[in-house]
């Protein structure tokens, strides 16, 4: 029993101890302690945390072209070159839905780029540097991004709130910017920027080159011609060239071309491609975590052609999802629509046509033509036979159904051999020297410098084999147009076409002013003239088509302007909400 | 496919068994040498005589009623024992020997008003207790079928709100008098025989229980503090008893459909559907060029409607078709006449079985209960399972009358590995949305009798691929044990030291063959993830108790010394295209080619100090006081620790000697007042987070970082403070028993994930702000109706409203002019729709007056919408649909009331029946499959539910038209349906087999019983069950056999 006792009484101090062990240290003992997750105070404590941050900011350029519903798709499919078929309606993109697309969702995901930014930017002098220009390198490509962001939706959106820095704390008091305040300060940023990034780099990484193409945008978004003019020949000087000859990976195949080559995602990052100002990278080869779901570049711009619309001439189904045509052109779904102009209009010149012009960029090889649409259902008693749009149980389904396809620019196969053809994992040009020519062309031209503007379309037009222009026909169609032919997927169409709008409003061209941007725009104008899609009231899903002047600016979503409780973030003019705005601030500090 | 063949098999060996337990019961009883015995039956206090006294010979039919003189007359044997039971009063039983006249004096027992009620750290007799408690005996559920203890809780108890889970696991949503929180957990806290249990209720067997107490109100609840303002449960398991072991069998089969129907479309359903769709989407066609050429409309020649295609087939069936836009399976299934019931290829009848056995015992010094269950459920949905193992053993060991040590043990071994036929959300319920987009006309399997990926190969997958294809191992281990000590001290101390560790490991692999969609789509050949998860946690208590009465004065005090830690590891790993073939599955991850890694582990602390004192005197006035102080890791960084007081009052008024009544026989009021805390926030939720972001640049993968969460280090403990004021009164010989409770509980610095504007990079962040209210009612009452010695009813009610207010949110002002003046109010929060003033769940939103009609075409175009779109009120009348301006308060998502009423019978000698019936009435919820929301642009290809739609020739004023437009309504809108419903329950009936025929089975009792659960419900609900309208899934409705012996 005594041992008993002992033995009990000997648990009962233990007892004691864990009760005097806990208490004598018990601040310790409630420290939070993070084990598997990194929290700011640990890790931008270094260059190294800094360039971790880049790292993500290089991945973020990739939500331009990668992925369902990527951003460019809304910038193609709002353009002269493309409809949204799932949504011909634009009364039916609200600031509370943008239905199919995302023209809502691409707004706040900038934002988080522009977070990312802004955390580096913000934090900058808090570690102590080597020596200055190692901290320049590193904000420079910060400013970088945060100058592209901010393009991207001052070009999209107009007036929205500028964020400068790295939010600590719960902030719900944002006022809108003026698109022209925003302007400046990231021409600033990037004026800073261009002294510092490196003049070459890794593929994926901003380089004094990408900083000076961007550059030359942001002075041409703010009229400022001769800057814009010294900006692009800086990049023109640089160590880049256009392709002119055969080069990457299929070279060997002689039926295809330079034009083509240039097209493959494959090529983009090749050393030999010099054109290559910047690409965002995205390989099938990478982890499952570091890649995308690939281009989509099938899917979004290709036409439905496997539905069982197409019909055969005895009224049954042509199509199916699988074997020829689908292996090549892909699972269309026609989410943008291309415009009669961009597949035959725009190609027409001096007597030329689509059908023989002598421009690579339309030449047969690399399109595939309505009449090269082949039926591929073993089942059809046409099979083998090109579709007949005729047998098309209604003429609107020749709408999403069947059309031409740029299918040099469009063909990235799955290396996935089991996956749908959507297109697949690759590379894509965010800046690319023939845009950088056409840049300076526009900047020459806005100057009065027709001649020299003719010889910047020219290199490019002629590395196409197109005919060549003169000073006399340049003028900003003749120079949208050029760039629809040269660029087309690949900028941001819309974003483009709102730029120089804004340009022509500002200077009062053509009887276009700021003040009655929302009703009367450049961008309107010009996609009415050349989309007859609104005009013809294309009903689908009975939606019918319809757009109005107000639409060339995408809407701010509701709800970050109802979240904002303590302050007023703009709608554009034209939707819901707008009767609320304040005048904008014009000056960030 | 062999699936099938299981369930059926799987029920034979049970039958077998049940058969040859009724073939042993085929005995005839012996006849035995009887006498008569009489008697009278007096009143203890009183000397009255007592009528209506129950006398029954113990284990047989035999038994009679006293008359109303008190007097009895009854036959038995010498050896026999009588039994006298009288409610109210305590049980008196007399073995009959050689007498012949057996007068008894029964004494009043004070019913459940005396008896001991589990409380923190301790027990009470529940008539000194000073707070709000509730206890339910495990008895009353017994005849029904458990699988987790939550299928006791729900609607029984007033102000205890639990809704029934619908899957095979069971479960429940649980909250205890209203939502005190915005964003922290509100799940009440487990307590497990006198011990913080913080592992899963599916860990429990309910088997096992034998009480539950409810801490309802904060004083209670106080001394668990800063976790439990969401109430407390105790949980009490059994223990042996002294005497010679009970082994105790029980074991239930059942069968579990669901209580609606809410289908997809059937053929015939579908071609309507599909006409329909095609005619919405396609107004410039002619109408009748998608109906079907044999049933044209009158006036519409064949010719016409052949003429309206540019190009008609020859075929009029397969032109048909073709116009409405079938694929060519799916015509040519319909020419085939076959079809698939995507309803029966997802769903099924689950089969559910239940066994238990049991040994308790014990002698002087030691006492045991072991047991061990086996839980297998099938759910509703083919494929849903779950499987548990569960043991317990509590021993007890008193080495001196001073000193003992024991343990109570638990160990549950859960297998949750089972693949649905449909989609798993992240919150691990089901989701039924591809069932419904099946066409019927589609194949769901090809000829060699693998499910196809795309039925109608239209890009929508089968929801049934991974049911026969994926490969999925997923096992929890639970173990957990309470390790005590405990020592009497001198002048009334006592000590108790205790150790709790909880250890749980985690197995959940998967593997994905390239015949599933993941394993041969999205990723090429194969798609493998293990998770390896354990969690090591403990507790020590330290707790000293000292008790004291001295005259009127009655003192108990309790002393808490605690802490706990918790740690979990986690790792992933996954790996795709697995070479040279996949046979290996997840076994040999090493096999695939591209390998991912994860791992996350995480920790935290807390420590607390309590005091509680229960002072009494004259045994009529009683108080409690308890102050408790914890710490935990989570606020570690500025605010680790926080005290929590409460105190209570209760009076005894009928023990007054003022207090007179032939009616009344006990009175209590009670009042109490005390703060409770809330952490269920996350242990790092006060710091900033960065995530990775896998980055490959061409040449080498890099890793890099961005700010995902922002850091809040002033984050503290929410608190909620309360007040509640109760009477316990018993009536007419304490036949009646009725407590009524009233709350006002106010919530302060609520943890909330602020949400922000989405410009800032960041959706929330965690903060502590505002102030919410909660009142409530709450009324219980249990009632003898009948009692004869052939047939008693009781029953047991329970009624309870809560009303929520918001009463601060963030503490953002503005300025309006209402009616003229200048009105300063506080912003509320839109995007999760909390307004100040209003309550918690006021649902804020258009409110739907119909549906356009064909004549308001004009009225509708106003708004850009056409005949068969919703018709909201324009408050403004301005022609705009605006959130700030046109939504209105239009109604509530939690139940306004809730009430319950079980009545229980026991007839015909051997029998008892249970009913029990629920309501929660007064509350909606939306219905967003009625806004058609995502469905136009593929109407044409695919199939949906089928519930009503508004078309032109059938007009109506309650569903809107298949391609709706909602996108008019500013900030969105949602459909609301009420939620209200009334249901039956739970049905159960059981049997006692005879005393004689189980003595000579050598068994001391043997029940057989057969159960219902939700066999009826009234309701409005358009989708499945209006209690699951939250994620509309089928609610099971259970049928169960059992029985249960002892020996």
């Amino acid at each position: 029993m005594k041992t008993i006792l002992k033995r009990f009484a000997g648990i009962f101090s233990l007892g004691c101890m864990v009760v005097f062990t806990h208490t004598s240290c018990d601040n310790d003992w409630l420290k939070p302690e993070p084990l598997s997750f990194f929290s700011p105070e640990n890790v931008y404590t270094s260059k190294s945390g800094f360039e971790s941050l880049l790292i993500t900011m290089r991945k973020d350029l990739r939500l331009e072209n990668t992925g369902s519903m990527n951003y460019l798709v809304m910038e193609n499919a709002s353009s002269d070159l493309g409809a949204p078929w799932s949504q011909l309606d634009f009364y039916n993109l609200t600031p509370n839905t943008d239905v199919y697309y995302r023209f809502l969702q691409m707004f706040t995901a900038v934002y988080g780029s522009i977070k990312n930014s802004n955390v580096l930017i913000t934090r900058i002098d808090d570690i102590t540097w080597n020596n200055e220009s190692e901290r320049n390198a590193i904000l420079a490509e910060a400013y970088w991004h945060r100058a592209y962001w901010y393009y991207r939706l001052v070009n999209s959106y107009g007036d929205v709130p500028f964020i400068g820095e790295e939010l600590k704390g719960a902030k719900l008091d944002f006022q809108t910017h003026s698109r022209w305040a925003i302007l400046e300060k990231i021409k600033s940023d990037l004026e800073f920027a261009v002294q510092w990034l490196p003049a070459s780099a890794g593929p994926g990484v901003i380089t004094k080159g990408a900083g000076n193409h961007l550059l030359a945008k942001v002075y041409l978004a703010n009229l400022e011609y001769a800057k814009a003019e010294e900006a692009a020949t800086q990049v023109i000087n640089g160590p880049y060239a256009l392709m002119k000859a055969r080069f990457g990976i299929d070279a060997d195949k002689a039926y295809r071309n330079v034009i083509w080559d240039l097209h493959r995602p494959k090529n983009f990052s090749n050393p030999q491609n010099r054109e290559t100002i910047l690409a965002s990278i995205d390989r099938y080869e990478a982890p499952a975590a570091a890649r995308s779901t690939g281009l989509y570049t099938m899917r979004h711009y290709n036409p439905q052609i496997t539905q069982p619309q197409v019909l055969d001439s005895q009224g049954k189904s042509g199509m199916v999802a699988s074997g020829p045509m689908y292996d090549s052109l892909g699972r269309g779904n026609a989410n943008v629509r291309l415009t009669h102009t961009y597949q035959y209009g725009i190609w027409a010149y001096k007597g030329q046509t689509w059908r023989n012009t002598t421009d690579l960029r339309r030449s047969d090889i690399n399109w595939v033509d309505v009449h090269e649409l082949r039926y591929n259902n073993p089942a059809s008693v046409d099979y083998g036979k090109p579709i007949d749009v005729k047998f098309l149980a209604n003429p609107v389904d020749t709408f999403k159904h069947v059309y031409a396809i740029p299918h040099y620019i469009m063909y990235v196969p799955q290396d996935d051999p089991g996956a749908q053809p959507f297109g697949g994992n690759g590379d894509w040009y965010i800046f690319r020297l023939a845009e950088t020519y056409l840049l300076r062309a526009e900047a020459r031209m806005w100057q009065g410098k027709n001649a020299d503007a003719a010889a910047d379309i020219n290199e490019v037009r002629e590395r196409a084999e197109a005919l060549p222009v003169t000073a006399g026909e340049i003028d900003i169609d003749l120079i949208l147009d050029e760039r629809a032919r040269e660029l087309f997927a690949e900028e941001p169409r819309h974003s483009e076409l709102v730029r120089v709008s804004y340009i022509m409003a500002k200077e009062g061209r053509n009887g276009y002013s700021l003040e009655s941007f929302s009703d009367k725009n450049f961008y309107f104008d010009r996609v009415s003239r050349y989309n007859n899609t609104y005009a013809k009231k294309i009903e689908l899903l009975g939606n019918v088509s319809n757009m109005a002047a107000f639409h060339a600016l995408w809407p701010i979503p509701s709800n970050v302007i109802t979240a904002n409780t303590m302050g007023v973030i703009n709608q554009n003019k034209g939707y819901d909400g707008a009767e609320s705005n304040l005048p904008p601030l014009t000056t960030i500090e | 496919m062999n699936k099938n063949l299981i369930n059926s098999t799987r029920l034979l060996p049970y039958g077998l068994l049940q058969l040859c337990m009724l073939l042993l019961f085929c005995g005839i009883s012996n006849a035995q040498a009887l006498k008569e015995v009489s008697g009278k039956v007096t009143e203890k206090a009183t000397q009255s005589t007592l009528p209506g006294v129950n006398v029954l010979v113990q284990g047989t039919q035999r038994g009679v009623t006293t008359d109303a003189d008190g007097n009895y007359s009854i036959e038995a044997a010498p050896e026999e024992t009588l039994v006298f039971s009288f409610i109210g009063y305590e049980n008196t039983s007399v073995i009959v020997g050689n007498q012949s006249i057996i007068d008894i004096e029964m004494a009043s027992s004070l019913t459940n008003l005396d008896e001991l009620v589990v409380v923190g750290y301790g027990t009470m007799k529940k008539s000194d207790l000073t707070g709000a408690v509730v206890r339910l005996d495990a008895k009353t559920f017994q005849n029904q079928p458990m699988t987790q203890l939550s299928d006791m809780l729900t609607g029984t108890i007033a102000g205890f709100n639990a809704n029934q889970g619908t899957t095979a696991s069971g479960g429940s949503s649980m909250e205890i008098r209203g939502p005190k929180s915005l964003n922290a957990g509100t799940e009440p806290m487990l307590v497990v025989d006198g011990v913080i249990f913080n592992g899963s209720m599916a860990d429990i067997n309910p088997a096992d229980i034998e009480t539950v107490d409810i801490l309802k109100d904060a004083s209670s609840a106080a001394v668990f503090g800063a976790r439990a303002a969401a109430g407390v449960i105790l949980v009490t398991t059994k223990k042996g008893k002294e005497g010679k072991p009970t082994i105790n069998f029980s074991s239930s089969i059942g069968v579990a459909g669901t209580t609606s129907k809410y289908l997809p479309y059937d053929g015939e359903g579908y071609l309507t559907f599909r006409r329909d769709a095609m005619r919405a989407n396609n107004p410039s066609m002619p109408s009748f060029y998608y109906d079907n050429p044999g049933n044209l409309p009158s006036g519409v020649t064949l010719d016409q409607w052949r003429a309206a295609s540019n190009n008609a087939q020859t075929d009029n069936t397969r032109e048909w078709l073709s116009r409405l836009r079938f694929f060519d399976v799916e015509t040519k299934n319909y020419l085939e006449g076959k079809t698939v019931d995507w309803h029966d290829q997802v769903m099924q009848k689950g089969v559910r079985q239940n066994y238990n056995v049991s040994i308790g015992g014990g002698s002087k010094n030691v006492s045991y209960y072991w047991s061990l269950g086996y839980e297998n459920n099938e759910g509703v949905i083919r494929g849903d399972q779950f499987a548990a193992i569960r043991s317990r053993l509590n021993v007890d060991f008193k080495v001196t009358d001073k000193i003992s040590f024991g343990a109570n043990t638990q160990f549950s071994d859960r297998d949750e590995g089972a693949v649905m036929a449909t989609n798993v959300g992240s919150n691990g319920l089901p989701n039924l949305g591809q069932m419904y987009v099946m066409s019927p006309y589609g194949d769901a399997f090809d000829e060699e009798g693998n499910a196809v990926w795309f039925p109608n190969t239209f890009a929508t997958g089968s929801p049934i691929i991974n049911y026969y294809g994926q490969k999925r191992l997923r096992k929890q281990h639970n173990f957990f044990t309470s390790l005590y000590g405990k020592i009497d001290l001198p002048f009334g101390f006592s000590y108790k030291l205790s150790f709790q560790p909880r250890y749980t490991w985690l197995k959940d692999y998967n593997f994905y063959p390239s015949t599933t969609i993941t394993g041969g789509q999205t990723y090429a050949n194969g798609y493998g993830t293990r998770l390896d998860n354990s969690v090591f946690e403990y507790m020590i208590d330290h707790l000293v108790h000292w008790n004291k009465t001295f005259d009127d004065h009655s003192l108990d005090l309790t002393l808490l010394y605690n802490v706990e830690k918790y740690q979990d590891w986690s790792s992933t790993m996954s790996n795709i295209s697995f070479v040279p073939n996949q046979n290996l599955g997840f076994n040999a991850l090493q096999y695939g080619t591209n390998p991912g890694v994860i791992s996350d582990d995480r920790k935290q602390t807390g420590d607390a100090v309590m005091a509680r004192l229960n002072y009494g005197y004259k045994d009529k006035y009683l108080i409690t006081a308890s102050v408790r102080r914890d710490g935990y890791s989570a606020f570690g960084v500025m605010n680790p620790r926080a005290v929590f007081p409460a105190v209570a009052l209760a009076w005894k008024l009928s023990d007054e000697n003022f207090f007179e009544s032939d009616i009344i026989n006990q009175l209590k009021l009670r009042a109490s007042w005390g703060v409770n805390g809330n952490r269920d926030i996350g242990a790092y939720s006060a710091l900033a987070q960065l995530a990775s972001n896998m980055y490959y640049d061409g040449t080498n993968v890099q890793v890099g970082v961005f700010n995902q969460t922002l850091s809040n280090h002033a984050l503290v403990w929410e608190k909620t403070q309360s007040l509640n004021v109760g009477v316990d009164m018993s009536l007419w010989n304490n036949r009646v028993n009725a407590t009524v409770e009233a709350y006002d509980m106010t919530t302060t610095d609520l943890l909330m994930r602020r949400l922000l504007p989405e410009i800032t990079g960041f959706k929330d962040i965690t903060s502590n702000l505002g102030k919410l209210g909660n009142k409530g009612l709450e009324f219980n009452m249990s009632s003898v109706n009948i009692n004869r010695s052939d047939f008693t009813w009781r029953s047991s009610f329970n009624f309870a409203l809560n009303r929520n207010q918001i009463k601060n949110l963030f503490g953002d002002y503005e300025e309006v002019v209402e009616n003229g003046q200048t009105v300063r109010r506080e912003l509320p929060d839109y995007s999760n729709q909390w307004f100040p003033g209003q309550a918690l769940d006021r649902v804020w939103d258009y409110n739907i007056q119909g549906i356009w009609q064909a004549d308001e075409k004009d009225a509708a175009a106003v708004y850009r919408l056409q005949p068969g779109d919703f018709k909201a009120v324009d408050v403004d009348n301005n022609g705009v649909y605006e959130a700030l301006t046109d939504k209105q308060f239009i109604g509530y998502s939690a139940p306004r009331f809730r009430l319950g009423l079980r009545n229980e019978f026991t007839f015909l000698k051997n029998f008892s029946a249970s009913i029990f019936i629920r309501g929660d009435l007064g509350h909606m919820a939306a219905f967003t499959d009625g806004l058609r929301r995502g469905g136009a642009d593929t109407y044409d290809r695919r199939s949906t539910m089928d519930f009503p739609y508004w078309t032109a020739e059938n007009p109506t004023n309650e569903y809107a038209r298949l391609n709706t437009n909602t996108n008019v309504f500013g900030g969105g809108i949602n459909f609301y349906k009420s939620a209200s419903f009334v249901r039956l329950q739970d049905l159960s009936v059981s049997y006692n087999v005879p005393a004689d025929v189980v003595s000579r089975l050598k068994l001391s009792s043997l029940r057989v019983f057969a159960s219902g659960r939700n066999l009826i419900t009234i309701d409005k609900w358009p989708g499945w069950d209006p209690e699951s309208a939250g994620s509309n899934l089928p609610m099971p409705r259970i049928t169960t056999v059992g029985l249960n012996l002892s020996f």
